[in-house]
């Protein structure tokens, strides 16, 4: 018990000691974490609120739809409803193609003849307003939502205008912008809202000539066995022009509005983490002289080498924890959002799966083992002596370099020997800016795409999937950034702080000020270059291997944007901690390294 | 140089530190000529102030008041640029802790003020393999510092500080961290140096090494509190006068 005290006690005061550190590592594990939660949260969290939604409205376990509202598509229809399979049935209602506008946009829209009392099947869920009335019509809340629709607002459809009673969610129809399900004539679909009518106002609609599908739902005796139904009807049904929609097929369908948002979300996570890596080994590379010496003194006062793995280890892991907890809580908070872009569907909070608990934790943990094992695990076989006098680590020579670096002038020759010091975290730099360029080239490439408006004539409704789409990138690519503006900082500061002796004797030999604050930078500038040069054709291979066939790649000039940014960032970036580096006084800090 | 012939003046140097009753001052209105040729040792107990008196000579820090000439320009009111240039040319240092960059050989850290002063690596190669040639580490010219011993290094350190052939060459304590054989070996190297002519100014608080020199001051609390001239030293071994044995 004494020891374990004893364990958390240093843990927390070192902590408190270096709460910059402990902050940087915290918001890189919760970043990477928060994104892996999010993009596994996505992978079913749809059908989740699709079987919720259905739940809640008695959806329908398979949908026929037959073209036309005569009597052909209803007696196309009806003998379904005598099935055996059939336990239960609504219908057959009309959908008429129309276009609805509202706040000056037009979209395209199918109205729905509904009754006063929802049948047995679907009972959509009003969610603000009343049911249909005559003269009042409900819309289908993610419509609602794309259109800027509330209760009291007055729509125009099929040249009527009409007030809205009501906004509703439904199963019966997919989510929007696919409430169509079948064109006119069973032609292909196209991207629409959902509104309800009452049936006494769709003789109106009727009256317009307005394209018509008929449809049925159904309620089965074993809603796992839809697909066989359909099947089974499918075969003996030529003389039957029906279309079947299953709940199966509708949860897939609805999904599908994911399909940009999810795998943005998993690479990002990774790529996240792996920064994550990179920052957190610079702190911890960058520790790992004063651990070292930590490691001395706590073998000179007798502590055992599991005492002190568990001193050097527990305040990464610790953090790593909290780290892990933090995204997790971010993700519950945002999935509900991410989930049902379009509001079609009920958003219900649940708490994160075992398995995201498991991959997040197992993420945190990986990187806090992954950065600080190595540097432990030295300090650990370091003997008691060599870690107190502060020789445990010394950097490697390289004689090749150190000459290549003599034909150069002063700030690049102290660039490269300042490389030549810690090549690995030159390395770091470098795969943090390829990683921040390969987002921001990601991002390049999804703005140049060409997206489908849902809008009709001169009004823009937004492409929920697209936006979605780019959002989730945008602000995976913002964290990226900010990550690898963190790592950028705190490689030079690094850097800076190990270097202060070199820098000192350089300038008593007679470096200027401005000379190290220009090798300070160029350390930093010269493995932001190769970094950069990677990041474009990675950032638009793996855009490729997410996108369509057709995918738009932007002009040449435009993609080394974010390559030319990348070092004029880290010029910014290092301009400030080498500088600082650079003013201190050399008198001091030979005197600091004397003593 | 001024009339007298001083490479190194100093005039009324105040070097404080802190405010208010924490106002310290490491060096008290300071006056010092250093003529050119001579090895000048300055000694006291620790804390007495002559490290902070050695970087203020060599520019390393500013003074709160008082001015240093060095070779007849006055280099206290220099922007550290021009400070660093200065250096660069006009003065050498060697410290106690050696101050070797690690990751350097001893050819590379000899070479490196030569290469700061713009010079070819060939020259730079020149130049270092012909000081460590003269301070006896030719066959360790490819050995990192901590493959040398404490002596070996300060030998290093010393080539580096004679790199660009300063006018002055400022030690800090440049035996306190070497075994009696090595400090010999270090002195040595700066009697020959002082025979070539080169000024020195040492710190030092080891009253054998201060007896090497042509003059001794001391310092107690910031200010001289004596002003030895030497003569005669040279005329015995240095193992005979420092009681050591070669």
């Amino acid at each position: 018990m004494g020891r374990i005290l004893l364990v958390l006690r240093l843990v927390v005061a070192d902590v408190r000691r270096h709460p910059a550190q402990a902050a940087m590592m915290l918001a890189s594990i919760t970043a990477a974490t928060a994104a892996l939660a999010l993009g596994i949260s996505l992978n079913g969290a749809t059908d989740t609120l699709y079987r919720q939604t259905r739940a809640a409205t008695a959806g329908p376990d398979v949908v026929a739809l037959s073209p036309g509202a005569d009597r052909a598509a209803t007696a196309a229809l009806t003998p379904l409803a005598q099935a055996s399979e059939v336990t239960a049935h609504s219908g057959p209602y009309r959908q008429y193609y129309t276009t609805l506008t509202a706040h000056g946009r037009t979209s395209r829209a199918v109205a729905q003849g509904a009754g006063a009392t929802p049948g047995p099947v679907d009972r959509p869920l009003v969610t603000s307003g009343t049911w249909v009335r005559p003269g009042g019509v409900v819309v289908e809340r993610g419509f609602a939502s794309a259109m800027g629709i509330r209760v009291g607002d007055r729509v125009t459809f099929a040249g009527r205008s009409r007030p809205v009673a009501g906004i509703a969610v439904t199963t019966a129809h997919t989510i929007y912008p696919w409430a169509q399900m079948i064109g006119p004539g069973g032609g292909p679909d196209d991207y629409s809202g959902l509104v309800w009518v009452s049936e006494a106002d769709t003789g109106a609609l009727a009256a317009a000539d307005l394209p018509a599908t008929s449809l049925l739902y159904l309620k089965l005796r074993d809603p796992s066995a839809a697909e066989e139904f359909v099947d089974s009807r499918r075969a003996f049904g030529d003389e039957q022009p029906a279309n079947f929609f299953t709940w199966g097929f509708m949860a897939t369908q609805d999904a599908h509005i994911l399909r940009e948002s999810q795998p943005v979300l998993v690479i990002g996570s990774w790529l996240l983490a792996l920064l994550a890596v990179g920052g957190v080994a610079t702190l911890a590379a960058g520790r790992a002289t004063r651990q070292t010496r930590r490691v001395g003194l706590l073998k000179a006062v007798g502590a055992t080498p599991g005492t002190i793995a568990a001193v050097l280890l527990g305040e990464y892991l610790a953090l790593a924890l909290l780290g892990d907890a933090l995204g997790l809580a971010i993700a519950r908070l945002a999935a509900p959002g991410l989930a049902n872009p379009t509001a079609s569907l009920l958003s219900t909070a649940a708490g994160p799966t075992g398995d995201t608990v498991a991959a997040t934790t197992l993420l945190a943990l990986a990187v806090a083992v992954l950065t600080t094992l190595g540097p432990t695990r030295r300090a650990l076989r370091t003997e008691t002596v060599s870690a107190l006098a502060d020789t445990a680590r010394r950097p490697g020579h390289r004689p090749r370099l150190n000459g290549l670096s003599a034909l150069l002038p002063t700030p690049l020759l102290l660039a490269l020997r300042l490389i030549a010091r810690r090549p690995g975290r030159a390395v770091l730099h470098a795969w943090s800016i390829a990683v921040m360029v390969i987002g921001a080239t990601a991002l390049l490439m999804a703005r140049v795409q060409t997206d489908f408006d849902y809008g009709l004539g001169s009004s823009r409704l937004g492409n929920v999937q697209s936006e979605q789409g780019h959002d989730v990138l945008l602000a995976v690519t913002v964290a990226l950034a900010a990550l690898a503006a963190v790592n950028i900082v705190t490689i030079t500061w690094t850097t800076a702080l190990e270097a202060r002796p070199v820098m000192a004797i350089a300038r008593t030999l007679g470096a200027t000020p401005g000379q190290v604050t220009a090798g300070l930078s160029a350390a930093q500038l010269l493995p932001t270059l190769p970094g950069a040069a990677l990041g474009v054709p990675f950032g638009v291979v793996l855009v490729e291997l997410f996108s369509p066939p057709n995918v738009v790649v932007p002009s040449m000039w435009s993609l080394f944007i974010p390559a030319l940014a990348a070092p004029l960032a880290t010029a910014a970036l290092t301009a400030v901690p080498a500088r600082l580096a650079a003013r201190r006084s050399v008198a001091r800090t030979l005197s600091v390294e004397t003593g | 140089m001024n009339e007298f012939g001083a490479v190194l003046q100093a005039r009324g140097l105040c070097k404080e530190h802190g405010q208010g009753q924490g106002l310290v001052r490491a060096v008290d209105e300071v006056d010092l000529d250093v003529p050119a040729g001579q090895m000048l040792a300055v000694t006291g107990p620790s804390g007495c102030g002559k490290s902070t008196l050695l970087h203020l000579l060599g520019g390393l820090e500013r003074p709160s008041r008082g001015e240093v000439w060095l070779a007849g320009r006055r280099i206290d009111a220099l922007s550290e640029r021009a400070l660093a240039r200065l250096r660069r040319r006009s003065v050498g240092f060697v410290f106690q802790a050696f101050h070797l960059v690690e990751e350097l050989s001893a050819r590379e850290n000899v070479e490196l003020p030569v290469l700061l002063a713009g010079r070819s690596p060939r020259a730079a190669k020149r130049r270092a393999a012909q000081l460590l040639e003269r301070v006896g580490l030719a066959d360790r010219a490819r050995h990192l510092p901590w493959e040398l011993s404490g002596g070996q290094r300060q030998r290093v350190a010393i080539a580096r500080a004679m790199a660009n052939e300063p006018l002055v060459l400022l030690a800090d304590e440049p035996t306190g961290n070497l075994d009696t054989v090595a400090t010999l070996d270090v002195l040595r190297l700066f009697e020959e140096l002082r025979a070539a002519g080169q000024t020195l100014v040492i710190v030092t608080h080891d009253e054998r090494v201060a007896a090497t020199a042509d003059r001794v001051v001391s310092m107690r609390d910031g200010t001289f509190v004596d002003d030895t001239r030497l003569a005669g030293h040279a005329t015995g071994g240095l193992g005979d006068l420092l009681g050591l044995e070669d």
